[in-house]
């Protein structure tokens, strides 16, 4: 399954993102809670948020995909606030204990799958810093999630990416 | 001096960010101090963004959310951000991020991005102070700053106390807990077995799949 978190209106997603059944498409309806950092995913309801919003099985989903794909504003060289917080939403897909990866700290697998990330990264003004950091970025999610990176991509608008998931 | 410490952390009491920022408070006597609670998405209601914008210096101090900032607080960014643009100031931003790996230089991305927020804000950037071993400050409440286990984490906060005097810019410090780096990763262990029994639950549910 490919997984694809966006903060692209609904309209948007339409145009742009791909509509086929062997893909999951989470994106913004206004009501996702911000994680409260209780880590009750890992200690009362492991594997699941104790939030119980339409956004509370973000650790399951990640277990079940072989590509995840984020399509994001970029904002000071990151994630925008929605998409961020999708990916705050889904720490329950690691496990509490550490483990040594490539000599850094990092958290144990809950799960089995691999999968690949990529980020696409809009913005008219995203500067030269900030891509620095969107790469660095990503490339430490991968490391942390125990994935691959695919592809980091920037571009002025979201339109520049119709046809990049196909 | 005027100094805003505000705690971008989820948590209202009880966080790693809130007792550095308590650390650091307890160094600043003679500072006129304001204390902002960056809790949620929304702004504090009572924020008075101009107060806010006159300050001398605002030290940010937040946990390691998935290698980058809470989304919460992204949101208070952005908030600011559309504030600072109209409005421009002269505050020099600090901040302090702690993550319950090891390594502290694993909050360099996290500080570029508060970083380049300052840049879009057309504030000045201070220094950044990246903390490891996040995961054991708040067992440590009973032990004296600069003291035993507390000792690098009080030097940092230290350090970064006398740049905030001077309104200097100057380079990330990145800190490791001054313990083992076994003796964490057990600690922390034991810890999560202990809080999942406390639920109700045995060490087995932890590894949990759906």
């Amino acid at each position: 399954m490919r997984l694809i978190v966006h903060d692209l209106t609904e309209e948007q997603a339409k145009e742009i993102l791909p509509q086929d059944k062997d893909t999951t498409i989470i994106g913004d309806n206004g009501t996702i809670h911000h994680c409260i950092g209780c880590f009750g995913c890992w200690v009362k309801t492991p594997g699941q948020c104790v939030i119980r919003d339409n956004y509370g099985d973000m650790g399951e989903l990640l277990s079940k995909c072989d590509e995840l794909i984020f399509v994001s504003k970029c904002c000071y060289g990151g994630y925008s606030p929605f998409v961020k917080n999708v990916i705050d939403r889904g720490i329950s897909y690691s496990h509490p204990y550490f483990t040594i990866r490539n000599g850094e700290m990092h958290h144990k697998r809950r799960y089995e799958n691999h999968f690949r990330l990529s980020a696409f990264f809009y913005g008219s003004d995203i500067t030269e810093q900030e891509k620095k950091t969107a790469e660095g970025l990503a490339h430490a999610n991968a490391r942390n999630l125990d994935c691959q990176t695919k592809k980091v991509y920037f571009a002025p608008t979201a339109d520049a990416f119709r046809g990049e998931f196909e | 001096m005027k100094i805003a410490l505000i705690n971008g952390s989820p948590k209202i009491k009880n966080s790693a960010s809130g007792m550095l920022l308590d650390e650091l408070k307890s160094l600043r006597s003679g500072d006129c101090i304001t204390e902002y609670g960056f809790h949620t998405p929304a702004l504090p209601s009572e924020m008075d963004l101009e107060a806010f914008a006159q300050q001398d210096a605002a030290v940010f101090a937040l946990p390691l959310y998935v290698d980058g900032v809470p989304s919460h607080l992204l949101n208070c960014l952005c908030r600011l951000e559309q504030y600072f643009v109209k409005h421009p100031s002269n505050l020099t931003v600090y901040a302090i991020v702690n993550c319950g790996f090891f390594e502290g230089n694993q909050n360099r991305h996290a500080l570029e991005i508060m970083k380049n927020w300052c840049a879009r804000c057309g504030l000045k950037w201070g220094q950044g102070v990246g903390i490891g071993g996040g995961g054991m400050l708040t067992g440590l409440q009973s032990v004296p700053a600069g003291k035993g286990p507390r000792k690098n984490f009080s030097a940092a906060v230290r350090q970064l106390s006398e740049h905030i005097t001077v309104g200097k810019s100057t380079e990330d410090i990145y800190v490791l807990p001054n313990v083992p780096r076994f003796a964490y990763k057990m600690g922390a262990k034991a810890e999560w077995r202990q809080q999942i029994k406390m639920n109700g639950l045995t060490e087995k549910d932890l590894f949990r799949k759906l």
